[in-house]
C-alpha cells in the first residue's frame, strides 16, 4: 500500500513553555482525533513527531493513524531546527519506501514545520540534508513574532505565520493541518498525484497568515 | 540537594515532604529518566524507574507505556540532563496544592501507561499485567471499560470484547497497595483508550443523480453465452464495471466502461474496456465513446477483411516468418487501428458538438478481437494507457501480456486515447500485439481500478505468479465453469474487494 507519511516537526524550546506547548499537544490531539474520521485519510496517512529544543527528538515514528499515541510533550532548551532538519532527513531515508519495479513506494511525504524563535544551532548545515531530499508540500509555521520567516522561507517556499503562539491561534493552526492532510490524502486517491502547492490546500484560516 | 539522594535515602516522612511540595518537577524528572532510558538503556542508571515489559501472550499487540519505537542513536541524544536539583528553586517553582499521595500511587501517576488503540468490531485482547511491573500493588479495577464495550478479567490479566462504537474512552483504573486496608486511599489513574471506526463504515454511498450530463449507472454486468458447436468454441465472455469507493463517497459517476461482442455469424470476439481520466470533467462520456465506436469498428472491419485476414492468420500459423507475421499485423492495424482511430474522432466529435475541450473527455482504452481456429486462438490487442491486458493459461505456466503500460513511476505520465499523438500511424502500430496460442484459461482485460491493487507495479503485471494468485483469488468467487450466467453478478460482488487506499473505479472483462 501507497502510503501517505505526513512529518509534524515541533520546536519545544523552553519559550514555548506555558500555553503554547499545551496548545500545541492539544493540537496534535485534535488533528488526529479528526483525521480518524476522515475514509481517505485513515487509510493512507502515517504520522510521525519529531521535536526540537537542545536537540532533535522523534518521539512518535512513522505510525498508522489508527495506531497513533499521543506522545508527552514538554518544553525546554534551545531551538535546534537545523539538527531537526538533519534528523527529518534521515527518518525520510529509512522510513519511507521508495519505488521499485515490484513496488510502488509512499506518497512523497507532507511536512509541517512549526517554530516560535531563532535556530540557535548550525541549521544550514541542516538545511543542506534536507535539500537532499525530495519532499512533498513542507509547510513552515512561525508561531509568534519571534520566528525568523526569512530562515523559514529558506527552507520552504510555504511559509505561514501566527500573530501570536496563544492556544485558539495554534489550535487554528492545527485544524488547517489535518484539513491539509486530508485533502493531501484524497488528492492522491482522485488524480494520483500529491498536493504540490499552497494553492491546491484548504484556505487558511484567518489566525494564519501566508508570508509572501 | 540531591534528588536521587532523597529518594534512595531519606525517611520516608522526608519523601512525602519533599514530593508534596515538588509534585510537577519531580513528575518530569522520573519521565525524563524513562524517555532517555528508552532511548539508551544501557548507559543510564535508574533506581527507581523500572522498566515496565508487559509480556504479551503471543499476540503482537503489547499494553504498557508508551514506548518511542526509535532505539535512538546516541548522536541524537541531548546532553543528560543535571540530576542535582536545587531545592529552594524547586520550591519555588513547584508548591503544591495536591493531597499526600502514596509513593506508588506517584510511581504508577507518572509512567504513561497507554492501552493499544482497538478498531470497531475487530476483538480487542491485550494482557495487561502492571502488578508484575509494579508488585507493590494488587486489587486492579476498571471504571469505564464497558463502554467501549471491554472488559477486564483479574484472573487471566486480560482486557478482551469486541469494541462496538468509535471514540476516546475515559477509562480510570483503580489500585491499592498490598497493605492497604480499610480508610486507606486507593490509587487511581486515568488513560485513554482510543477506539478507532472501521475505514469501511466511514465510506458513504451517495447514488449519483441521474439529472447529470452523460449520467451512467454506478454499476453495469454483462455475460455473453457463446454456445458450443463444430465450427464456433465454447468460452464465454463476462465483464463487470463497478464505481469506486471514492467517487460513491461523493456522488460522482462512475468513469470507467467496457463492451462485450460476439459475432455469430464469423465467430469473433470483440472487448473493450476503458478508464476515464479522473480529472476529465466528462470522462465518462469518453469511456462509454471509446468502448462503443471500438466495438461496432471492429465488427464492421473484420467483415470487410474476413477472408483475407483469416487466411493470413493461417499462413502465419502455418510459417511464423517475419514476412507472415507483418502481414496479419498490418490488416491487423486496418481493423484494431481504425477502431482506435474512430473512437478518437467520435470523441472529438461529441466535444466539438458540446463546445467542450476535447481533453474534458479523456480516457484509456484496451481493445481485443479474439477468434479460436483449428490450429488454436488468435488474440490481437490494442492498448492505451494504464490497466491491463494478457493471456493467462494456469497450467502449463503461461503469460503474455499484449502490451506495456503507460504511466507509473517510470513511464511518467498516463497517456489518452484523446491524445492527437496517440492516433498517428506510427504510434497506433507500436500499441498493437497479436499472438497465436494452443489454449488459454483466461483473457483478462482490466483498468487501473483492478491492476493497482493486484498488480500494484507494470513490472509485477508481468510476473506470472502474481497472475497465479490473482487468477486463485478471482476463481474463489467467479466460478467460471462453462455457460455460468451468474459469472457476471460474482464477478461484480469480486470488484468490491478491499484494499486500503485503492478506491478507484473497477473494471474488468474475461474471456474464458
Amino acid at each position: 500500500m501507497r502510503r501517505l507519511p505526513v512529518y509534524l516537526v515541533l520546536d519545544t524550546s523552553g519559550s514555548m513553555t506555558g500555553e503554547p506547548i499545551e496548545a500545541v499537544k492539544n493540537g496534535v490531539q485534535v488533528l488526529v482525533s479528526s483525521l480518524r474520521q476522515d475514509p481517505y485519510a485513515l487509510e493512507t496517512a502515517f504520522l510521525s513527531v519529531i521535536t526540537f529544543n537542545s536537540a532533535a527528538n522523534q518521539i512518535v515514528p512513522l505510525t498508522e493513524l489508527s495506531m497513533f499515541q499521543m506522545p508527552d510533550i514538554q518544553a525546554s532548551g534551545t531551538t535546534s531546527l537545523g539538527d531537526a532538519l538533519s534528523l527529518l532527513s534521515r527518518k525520510m531515508d529509512t522510513e519511507v519506501t521508495k519505488t521499485t519495479a515490484e513496488q510502488k513506494g509512499d506518497w512523497k511525504p507532507l511536512v509541517f514545520i512549526m517554530t516560535d524563535g531563532e535556530p540557535t544551532d548550525d541549521w544550514k548545515k541542516g538545511l543542506t540534508e534536507f535539500q537532499k531530499r525530495k519532499f512533498g508540500m513542507v509547510v513552515a509555521c512561525a508561531a509568534g513574532q519571534g520566528a525568523n520567516t526569512g530562515i523559514l522561507k529558506q527552507i520552504t517556499e510555504v511559509v505561514v505565520q501566527l500573530d501570536t503562539a496563544d492556544s485558539a491561534t495554534i489550535k487554528a493552526f492545527f485544524k488547517w493541518v489535518s484539513a491539509s492532510v486530508s485533502t493531501g490524502s484524497q488528492k492522491i486517491e482522485a488524480s494520483g498525484k500529491e498536493v504540490s502547492g499552497l494553492n491546491e490546500l484548504p484556505p487558511p484560516p484567518p489566525e494564519v497568515n501566508i508570508v509572501v | 540537594m540531591d534528588l536521587k539522594k532523597i529518594i534512595v535515602d531519606a525517611s520516608e516522612d522526608q519523601i512525602e515532604d519533599f514530593r508534596s511540595k515538588n509534585q510537577r518537577r519531580i513528575e518530569t524528572f522520573i519521565l525524563d529518566l524513562w524517555e532517555k532510558y528508552q532511548q539508551n538503556p544501557d548507559p543510564v542508571e535508574i533506581d527507581q524507574a523500572q522498566v515496565i515489559d508487559l509480556a504479551d501472550d503471543g499476540d503482537d499487540r503489547q499494553c504498557g507505556e508508551y514506548q518511542p519505537n526509535d532505539p535512538g542513536n546516541p548522536d541524537e541524544l541531548g546532553n543528560p540532563d543535571e540530576i542535582n536539583v536545587n531545592e529552594t528553586e524547586m520550591q519555588k517553582q513547584g508548591a503544591s496544592e495536591r493531597p499526600q499521595y502514596d509513593a506508588i500511587d506517584l510511581q504508577i501517576k507518572s509512567r504513561h501507561i497507554a492501552l493499544p488503540n482497538g478498531k470497531v468490531n475487530q476483538n480487542y485482547d491485550i494482557h495487561f499485567d502492571i502488578e508484575k511491573i509494579i508488585p507493590e500493588i494488587s486489587g486492579i479495577k476498571f471504571e469505564g471499560l464497558d463502554q467501549a464495550g471491554l472488559q477486564f478479567v483479574p484472573e487471566t490479566k486480560k482486557i478482551t470484547g469486541m469494541p462496538r462504537a468509535a471514540g476516546d474512552y475515559k477509562i480510570k483504573m483503580y489500585c491499592r497497595r498490598h497493605d492497604w486496608e480499610e480508610g486507606k486511599p486507593t490509587i487511581e489513574r486515568e488513560i485513554t483508550l482510543i477506539i478507532n471506526p472501521d475505514p469501511r463504515s466511514l465510506w458513504v454511498d451517495l447514488p449519483t443523480p441521474e439529472n447529470i450530463e452523460y449520467y451512467k449507472p454506478d454499476c453495469n454486468r454483462e455475460f455473453i453465452k457463446v454456445e458450443a458447436s463444430e465450427t464456433v468454441a465454447a468460452k464465454d465472455m463476462v465483464a463487470a464495471s463497478k464505481r469506486g469507493r471514492s467517487h460513491a463517497h461523493e456522488g460522482k459517476p462512475r468513469d470507467d466502461d467496457f463492451m462485450l461482442h460476439f459475432d455469430d455469424g464469423s465467430g469473433w470476439y470483440v472487448m473493450a474496456v476503458a478508464d476515464g481520466a479522473g480529472s476529465a470533467r466528462y470522462s465518462r462520456e469518453g469511456s462509454r465513446i471509446a468502448c462503443r465506436t471500438a466495438v461496432d469498428t471492429c465488427i464492421t472491419e473484420i467483415t470487410n477483411r474476413r477472408e483475407t485476414f483469416e487466411k493470413q492468420i493461417r499462413t502465419f500459423s502455418n510459417v511464423r516468418s517475419e514476412e507472415n507475421r507483418k502481414q496479419a499485423g498490418d490488416t491487423l492495424y486496418h481493423i484494431i487501428g481504425t477502431a482506435a482511430f474512430k473512437s478518437h474522432k467520435d470523441i472529438e466529435k461529441e466535444a466539438v458538438d458540446k463546445g467542450n475541450p476535447v481533453k474534458d473527455y479523456a480516457t484509456t482504452l484496451i481493445l481485443s478481437i479474439c477468434k479460436k481456429f483449428d490450429f488454436g486462438w488468435f488474440v490481437g490487442a490494442f492498448w492505451v494507457g494504464d490497466g491491463g491486458i494478457g493471456i493467462y493459461i494456469k497450467e502449463p505456466p503461461f503469460l503474455k501480456v499484449l502490451g506495456e503500460a503507460d504511466g507509473g513511476e517510470f513511464a511518467g505520465q498516463t497517456r489518452f486515447l484523446t491524445m492527437t499523438e496517440i492516433v498517428q500511424p506510427m504510434e497506433l502500430y507500436r500499441r498493437l500485439r497479436f499472438d497465436i496460442v494452443d489454449d488459454f484459461t483466461a483473457l483478462i482485460l482490466m483498468t487501473d481500478g483492478v491492476t493497482d491493487p493486484k498488480f500494484e507495479t507494470d513490472a509485477n503485471l508481468n510476473r506470472i505468479e502474481k497472475w497465479h494468485d490473482f487468477w486463485s483469488n478471482l476463481s474463489q468467487e467467479v466460478d467460471f465453469s462453462d455457460d455460468n450466467e451468474n459469472s457476471a453478478e460474482q464477478l461484480l460482488k469480486w470488484l468490491d474487494f478491499w484494499s486500503p487506499g485503492n478506491h478507484d473505479d473497477r473494471t474488468i472483462a474475461i474471456l474464458f
